[in-house]
C-alpha cells in the first residue's frame, strides 16, 4: 500500500513537471517565430515592447487558459462518468455545453443579441461569455430540478441528452436563417479557442474553476462509494440526492465556464478521465481527481502547441486537435474488451 | 430534360483558351464575361461562372422579342430582350439596374434586410418587390409565381444540386452572374454592360462603363505619378483567435494597390481568404499605417473591447482606422457592397484620400468613415 502510494505521488509529481515543461514550451512555440532568448527577455520585461506584447498578451494568456480549461473540463467529465456510471458520459451529456451554445447563438446569430454590452463599459467584450454562462446556467437549473424529483439517475441522463438534442435543433434553426458572416463567427466559436481571453477574463475563469474544483474535492468520498452502486452508497450513509445536486452543480460550473470562455472543447472531458485511469491504474477519486485535472491541463497545453504546426502564421482550431487525440482513446475504450470500461 | 434546362454547358478542355471580353471604348477587363454581337442576336458567354468551375462556360442568346431564334439554338438557351421582370439574387445586380435607371424591372430580391437603396427598399415595403429568400430558404413557389423573365443568380459552388438548379428544371431562366468573382473593380463594373443589354439600355451602360473606367484610371495614374511612398495597409478584423486574410490579388487588394498603398500581405496570392493566427497578423501589422475594414466595428472602443491587444498596435496611436460603413441601413444593408460596384472610381477616391490624404485635401469620403 505504501509503495503504491509512493508510486502515485511520483506519477503526480511527474505530471506536474510535464505540465510546467509544456507550459514553457507553449510560451516558446507560437504561431510566429521568436528566438528563445527574446521570449525570456520579454517574460522578464526587458525585451522590445513588440516582443513583450506577443509573449505577455498573446502566449501567456493562451497557456494559462489551456491549463485552467484542460483541468476544469476533464474534472467535469470525471464527475459525470462516475455519477452516471457511464464511461461515455462527458460534460456535454447534461446539455450544459449545448445551453452555452444556445446563449452564444442568440448573441451571434441574431441582429438583437441576448446581451448588448456597450463598448467602453466594464463588461465590454463579455457579451458572448455572459450569454454562454446564462445558457449553461439555465440548463443546469433544469437538470438539477429534474434530478431532485427523480430517484433513478439514468432518468437525469436521458433528460439531459434530450435537452441537448432539443437545444441543438433550435441552434440549427437559427443557423439556417442566419447569413454567412454570422454563421462563420458562430462556427469559429464552436471550434474552440484559447487565444482571445484577457487577463480579467482569465481571473473569472480561474475563480469559477476553483469553485467547481473545490466543490468536487468535498465529494471525493461519496464519489468512491457511488462506484459501488447507489444502493450501496445509501446503505453506507451517503445522502444521494444531496450528493447528486452538488456533483451536478460542480460539473456544470466547470464545463459551463470553460465553454463560455473557450467554446465547446470537444472530447477533453470524455477522454482525459480514461487516460488518467490508465496512467494511474486506480479508481480512487482521492488520486483520480487531482490527477485528472493535471492530465487535462497537460493534454490541452500539448494540443495548443500542436495547433501551430501548419507554420507560417497559421493555426488550426484547438478542437480539431483535441478530437484527433480524443477519438482514438474513446474508440479504444469502446472496442477494448479489457479496457477501463469494464471498471464501471 | 435536365440537359435542355436553361443552360448549355460546354467543356473547353483546351488549356489557355480564355475568353476575352469584346469591349467598346475603354478597353476590356472582365475576364469571365464575353459579349458577341451577331446579326439579329447577341451571344453572351460566362466563363467559369462559379468558384472552381474550371473549363465550364455557359452560353446565352439574347434575342429581341418577336425575332426568330438563331439556327440550332433552343428557346431554353434564349433570353428575350428587353426583359420585363427580373429577380436579383445579389445587391450588386440591384445596383447595376439602378444605375441604368431600370430598377422598375426588379420583381424580386434576395434578403430584404441587406438592401441599401432607398427606392428598392420602398418597393419592398409597398409589396411591389418581393423577397424570395436565399440558399436553402429560397422560396421557389414565390419565384415561380412572380413569373420572372430571368433570375439573376450567383454561384458560390457548383449549383447543379442547389435550389436554383431545381428552378431551371421548372423553366425559370437562371443566369449565373460571376461579377463577384472578377478580381478587379473595373472588371466587376463591366458586367453593367450585360444589364444594359438585358434592360435595353445598352448605350447608357456603355457610357457609364467608359466614363467610370476613365475616371478610375485617371486617379490611379495620378497616384502613381505623385504619391510619395506607399503607406502600409492592414485589412480585416480578428475574430476569437483567427484573422481571415484576403490575398493581394483580391478585389480589395487591387484597390489598395491602385490607391498607392502597400498591403501588408502583398506577397500572398490565392483564390480565397486564409485563416492566420491573430499573433502573426498582429506582428505583421507593425508595418501598417492605416487599417481599413475592421469588421463591423463603429468606434475605436468597439475594436478594443473585442480584442484589447489591438490597442497596442502602432497604427492605433499614430495612424488611422476606417470602416466601410458610412452608408448603412439599420436593418443591415451596406451601400459599400451595393452601389460601389458601379462606382469603383468613388471607392478608389475614398481609399486614396485615406492612404494619401495629401493628394486629396478637403475630400469627404463616400463609403468610408473614420473610427473615433
Amino acid at each position: 500500500m505504501s509503495s503504491g502510494g509512493t508510486r502515485m505521488t511520483m506519477s503526480m509529481a511527474g505530471l506536474f513537471l510535464l505540465m510546467i515543461i509544456l507550459f514553457m514550451a507553449d510560451m516558446f512555440i507560437g504561431s510566429t517565430h521568436m528566438a528563445a532568448a527574446d521570449v525570456f527577455r520579454a517574460l522578464f520585461g526587458s525585451g522590445p515592447p513588440g516582443d513583450e506584447i506577443i509573449v505577455m498578451q498573446f502566449r501567456l494568456p493562451r497557456a494559462l487558459t489551456a491549463i485552467l480549461a484542460g483541468a476544469a473540463m476533464s474534472v467535469s467529465g470525471l464527475l459525470m462518468q462516475t455519477l452516471f456510471r457511464n464511461p461515455l458520459a462527458g460534460p456535454d451529456v447534461m446539455g450544459v455545453s449545448s445551453g452555452a451554445g444556445l446563449g452564444v447563438a442568440l448573441t451571434l446569430l441574431t441582429l438583437t443579441p441576448l446581451f448588448t454590452v456597450p463598448a467602453g463599459s466594464i463588461l465590454a467584450g463579455w457579451g458572448v461569455i455572459l450569454a454562454a454562462w446564462a445558457g449553461a446556467g439555465a440548463v443546469m437549473m433544469i437538470i438539477m430540478a429534474v434530478s431532485a424529483r427523480m430517484r433513478d439517475i439514468m432518468t437525469v441522463l436521458i433528460v439531459g441528452m434530450l435537452l441537448a438534442s432539443a437545444i441543438s435543433a433550435v441552434v440549427s434553426l437559427m443557423q439556417y436563417f442566419s447569413n454567412e458572416a454570422m454563421l462563420r463567427t458562430y462556427v469559429i466559436w464552436t471550434m474552440g479557442n484559447l487565444g482571445n481571453i484577457s487577463y480579467p477574463q482569465i481571473r473569472a475563469l480561474a475563480l469559477a474553476s476553483a469553485a467547481g474544483l473545490a466543490l468536487a474535492l468535498t465529494m471525493v468520498k461519496p464519489l468512491n462509494t457511488i462506484l459501488l452502486g447507489e444502493t450501496f452508497s445509501r446503505t453506507v450513509g451517503v445522502r444521494m440526492q444531496r450528493t447528486r445536486i452538488i456533483l451536478l452543480a460542480s460539473a456544470s460550473i466547470l464545463a459551463g465556464s470553460v465553454t463560455a470562455f473557450c467554446g465547446p472543447l470537444a472530447f477533453i472531458g470524455v477522454a482525459v478521465p480514461h487516460i488518467t485511469r490508465l496512467l494511474f491504474g486506480t479508481t480512487d477519486h482521492r488520486i483520480l481527481l487531482p490527477a485528472t485535472a493535471l492530465t487535462g491541463a497537460v493534454i490541452l497545453l500539448f494540443s495548443d502547441i500542436i495547433s501551430v504546426i501548419p507554420g507560417g502564421g497559421h493555426i488550426i482550431p484547438v478542437n480539431t486537435v483535441t478530437s484527433l487525440i480524443g477519438i482514438p482513446v474513446v474508440l479504444w475504450i469502446i472496442l477494448g474488451k479489457t479496457g477501463p470500461g469494464r471498471r464501471f | 430534360m435536365i440537359i435542355t434546362a436553361a443552360v448549355l454547358f460546354c467543356s473547353c478542355r483546351n488549356a489557355g483558351e480564355r475568353c476575352v471580353a469584346q469591349s467598346g471604348e475603354g478597353g476590356t477587363v472582365a475576364g469571365r464575361l464575353t459579349i458577341e454581337k451577331e446579326k439579329g442576336y447577341t451571344r453572351v458567354t460566362v466563363t467559369e461562372p462559379w468558384q472552381n468551375a474550371q473549363g465550364i462556360r455557359i452560353v446565352w442568346y439574347l434575342v429581341p422579342h418577336g425575332s426568330g431564334l438563331p439556327a440550332g439554338v433552343s428557346e431554353a438557351q434564349t433570353i428575350r430582350i428587353p426583359v420585363r421582370r427580373i429577380i436579383c439574387m445579389s445587391v450588386t445586380h440591384i445596383a447595376m439596374l439602378r444605375a441604368l435607371g431600370a430598377d422598375s424591372l426588379i420583381a424580386g430580391i434576395s434578403g430584404a434586410s441587406l438592401v441599401y437603396d432607398s427606392a428598392v427598399v420602398a418597393g419592398i415595403r409597398n409589396g411591389r418587390i418581393r423577397d424570395v429568400g436565399y440558399d436553402a430558404t429560397l422560396n421557389k413557389e414565390l419565384v415561380i409565381s412572380l413569373a420572372p423573365d430571368l433570375l439573376m443568380a450567383y454561384g458560390v459552388a457548383d449549383p447543379s444540386s442547389g435550389s436554383a438548379a431545381r428552378l431551371s428544371e421548372t423553366g425559370v431562366k437562371v443566369f449565373y452572374n460571376a461579377d463577384y468573382l472578377e478580381d478587379h473593380p473595373l472588371a466587376r463594373l463591366e458586367w453593367i454592360r450585360l444589364f444594359g443589354l438585358l434592360a435595353g439600355r445598352e448605350e447608357a451602360a456603355d457610357s457609364i462603363f467608359s466614363s467610370v473606367y476613365a475616371a478610375y484610371n485617371r486617379l490611379a495614374e495620378r497616384v502613381r505619378d505623385s504619391a510619395a511612398g506607399r503607406p502600409g495597409v492592414l485589412l480585416g478584423a480578428p475574430w476569437e483567435d483567427v484573422w481571415y486574410v484576403s490575398p493581394s490579388n483580391s478585389y480589395i487588394g487591387k484597390l489598395i494597390q491602385d490607391a498607392g498603398g502597400h498591403y501588408i500581405y502583398s506577397d500572398m496570392e490565392g483564390p480565397n481568404a486564409v485563416p492566420f493566427s491573430v499573433e502573426s497578423v498582429f506582428r505583421k501589422a507593425a508595418e501598417a499605417d492605416v487599417w481599413i475594414n475592421p469588421g463591423t466595428a463603429e468606434t475605436l472602443g468597439e475594436i478594443v473591447s473585442s480584442d484589447p491587444r489591438m490597442a497596442s498596435l502602432p497604427l492605433f496611436r499614430d495612424g488611422s482606422i476606417w470602416n466601410n460603413r458610412r452608408r448603412v441601413t439599420a436593418e443591415g444593408g451596406n451601400d459599400y457592397w451595393e452601389s460601389a460596384v458601379v462606382r469603383p472610381d468613388l471607392l478608389l477616391a475614398d481609399l486614396v484620400s485615406i492612404i494619401h490624404p495629401e493628394l486629396m485635401p478637403g475630400y469627404v469620403q463616400f463609403y468610408y468613415r473614420k473610427l473615433e
